[in-house]
């Protein structure tokens, strides 16, 4: 298994008291395997993403419990130093903003020969060299000429394809995106997702997405953990989840998404909002939003059930699944 | 937005309205861009198969057509010049007077005249700027340095040392500048222009100090900043490229105001008697003595106070032009 995330847990020191933003998540990715980790804002995937990356701001962030094992080594009990040197040598991250994630004063191929300078070493001339090279790959036209252009030149599809090629400079073998098309027009996204994936076949990496983009997550995820205050609420392999799924949450997700055959009807939206951190529910954290919320959920927190049906594993955090799942 | 890109791209709707917003607010045309840069030296190829130019040639570029940074450059430099061989442009020397002639107007061969001891205005007014530029280049310099170094560590670090710094310059800001300057200065008995560079660096450091930890504060909130991080940055180089260039501007804006202001400071706290001190000769030192004959001979405070008020002002005019062509945002 290339990533392991074991039973992370993160919180937050605020003044109001303590978040507890990530509170057990367990998912492993796999070589060349696409892992989509879906949520609400403040379900706490993009955190257990920069847990992950090791870029967490620490204070008021705290790892307080859990493993990330990645290649088998824990990463949580490395040095500063040597977390740096996997930073973007092994796994890299790409972020949802291009525009803000590049730095307006230096100039792009600058930018991604530094990839070559801080990790390889390289001089000046090989690193633009290698820019170029890079600028090509994700079909960035004109590649030579301008190299040497800064970010406000580009239009936001082609700011998120260096993006990518910054975060593949140096082939690593797990590649975290955070919303990479979210700052995009519908057509550019399906180009950048496009691209990303072809060149995760390409160099066999393993690939996090975290969207809140159901569409998205269809056409390029092997597999889905769904997130919901800190917690992965279900595990599928893709197609089942869209089948049936076994946590309402899910199924409330799902049945957000518009459709053509809906025309005129009102759009389902899964009522009240998410918990606040600060006070997550007792019981299951989803119980006062949940079409099926009995006494049970109220006070039972839900483990991470075994719902498998097909040979591919399957979980559901949710007392009652197989209601939803047949229902 | 300084200049028109291409006369073809403002015609097209999407992207002119795109061209009026901040830099880069192209995403409204994305759609079109797309397909359109396809092309080689596209709508945006406005570099395209020119030599790829660092931050600071293209400052360099922008300034060289910009008139304001021209004139305040020769401005300055012809200050600096005369500050280093006042003899270039002045034969005689400073403190050669002649009581004879106190308060004589303009005559051949001294073109400003006299002041009231009989010194010739117009060599003393040459040799004033070397005092001048002297303590607005080293104060603006320890100022910066000191206070860029402290604001912007505290800046990047927070917590502590923050809090510490933060305290620290609270307290600094409270000394109001010429009470500290009669106060603390009163007690110097040399005539060299030192302790007055000191009392400078002393109570400006905390203003630098306070806009570069802003400004750190700012950039290091960035994405990029996080982005790096995220792509094995160290924390030195994290400071150095990326929050630095970022956050230098202001500084450079203040510090360029502020060294105006100092040479003004100067000037003040030598007409007050607690600056710089004869026969150090500077422009504050006769504004001083001239201003009780201003009525009778208004010749002996206005050269002086003109060559202050010019310097100041180009001091002003080239931070601000500097300040513009550092921002690549705004070309």
């Amino acid at each position: 298994m290339l990533l392991e995330v074991r039973d992370l847990h993160v919180e937050f020191h605020t003044r109001e008291g303590v978040a507890k933003a990530v509170n057990g998540v367990d998912y492993s990715v796999d070589a060349g395997e696409t892992l989509a980790v879906l949520g609400e804002s403040g379900s706490g995937k993009s955190v257990t993403a920069q847990a992950v990356m090791g870029i967490l701001d620490i204070p008021p962030g705290r790892i307080s419990g859990g493993e990330i094992l990645f290649q088998g080594q824990d990463l949580l009990k490395l040095k500063e130093e040597e977390r740096r040197k996997v930073r973007g040598a092994k796994m890299a991250m790409i972020f949802q903003d291009a525009l803000s994630s590049l730095n307006p004063v230096i100039s792009v191929g600058d930018q991604l020969g530094e990839m070559f300078r801080v990790h390889r070493g390289m001089s000046r001339k090989d690193s633009r060299a290698k820019a170029v090279e890079l600028m090509d790959r994700v079909r960035i036209p004109a590649a030579k000429e301008r190299v040497g252009q800064y970010p406000h030149q580009f239009s936001g599809g082609m700011r998120q394809r260096i993006m990518i090629a910054m975060a593949l400079a140096l082939e690593p073998e797990l590649i975290i995106a955070d919303e990479p098309t979210t700052a995009l027009d519908v057509t550019v996204q399906a180009q950048v997702m496009e691209l990303l994936a072809e060149l995760q076949r390409e160099l066999n990496m393993g690939l996090i997405l975290i969207t809140h983009d159901l569409g998205v997550v269809a056409d390029v995820a092997d597999k889905i953990a769904v997130m919901y205050a800190g917690k992965i609420v279900e595990q599928a392999p893709v197609h089942e989840i869209y089948k049936a799924p076994a946590h309402p949450y899910t199924r409330g997700l799902l049945d957000s998404i518009p459709r053509l055959d809906q025309k005129g009807q009102e759009l389902y939206a899964i009522k009240g909002l998410p918990p606040n951190l600060l006070a997550i529910p007792p019981g299951c954290s989803f119980n006062p939003r949940c079409p099926l919320a009995r006494d049970r959920c109220r006070t039972d927190v839900p483990p991470l059930y075994d719902v498998t049906e097909s040979p591919v594993p399957r979980a559901s955090a949710c007392h009652f699944w197989k209601e939803c799942l047949h229902g | 937005m300084p200049e028109p890109l291409e006369p073809l791209e403002s015609y097209d709707e999407g992207r002119a309205i795109a061209s009026t917003g901040a830099g880069g607010a192209s995403d409204l045309g994305t759609a079109e861009a797309e397909t359109l840069e396809k092309t080689p030296g596209g709508p945006e190829g406005t570099g395209a198969g020119k030599k790829p130019r660092s931050l600071w040639s293209d400052a360099w570029h922008d300034l060289r057509r910009n008139p304001v940074f021209i004139i305040s450059a020769l401005v300055i430099l012809f200050l600096v010049v005369i500050s280093i061989w006042p003899s270039l442009i002045a034969s005689g020397d400073p403190l050669d007077c002649d009581l004879a002639k106190a308060q004589e107007g303009s005559q051949p061969g001294h073109p400003f005249g006299f002041n009231g001891q009989g010194c010739d205005v117009y060599t003393r007014v040459v040799y004033g700027a070397r005092t001048s530029v002297t303590v607005g280049v080293c104060a603006t310099l320890g100022v910066a340095i000191l206070g860029g170094v402290l604001g912007g560590l505290a800046g990047f670090y927070g917590g502590t040392w923050d809090g510490i710094l933060s305290r620290i310059t609270d307290v600094f800001f409270a000394i109001p500048v010429v009470l500290g300057g009669l106060v603390l200065l009163s007690v110097v008995t040399s005539s060299t222009v030192w302790p007055v560079i000191g009392f400078m660096v002393l109570l400006g450091w905390p203003q630098i100090s306070r806009i570069a930890r802003g400004s750190v504060i700012t950039a290091k909130q960035n994405d990029y900043v996080q982005a790096a991080r995220a792509l094995g940055a160290s924390n030195s180089r994290m400071m150095l490229r990326h929050i630095t260039p970022n956050a230098v501007a202001p500084v450079i804006v203040v510090a360029t105001i502020a060294l105006g202001t100092y040479i003004a400071l100067e000037a003040t706290l030598s007409y007050l008697g607690v600056g710089l001190k004869p026969p150090t000769v500077s422009w504050g030192i006769d504004i001083s003595s001239a201003s009780q004959y201003i009525r009778n001979a208004p010749h002996m405070l206005l050269w002086p106070a003109g060559a202050l008020a010019v310097t100041v002002l180009a001091f002003i005019m080239l931070g601000d032009a500097v300040r513009d062509a550092l921002d690549p945002k705004l070309r």
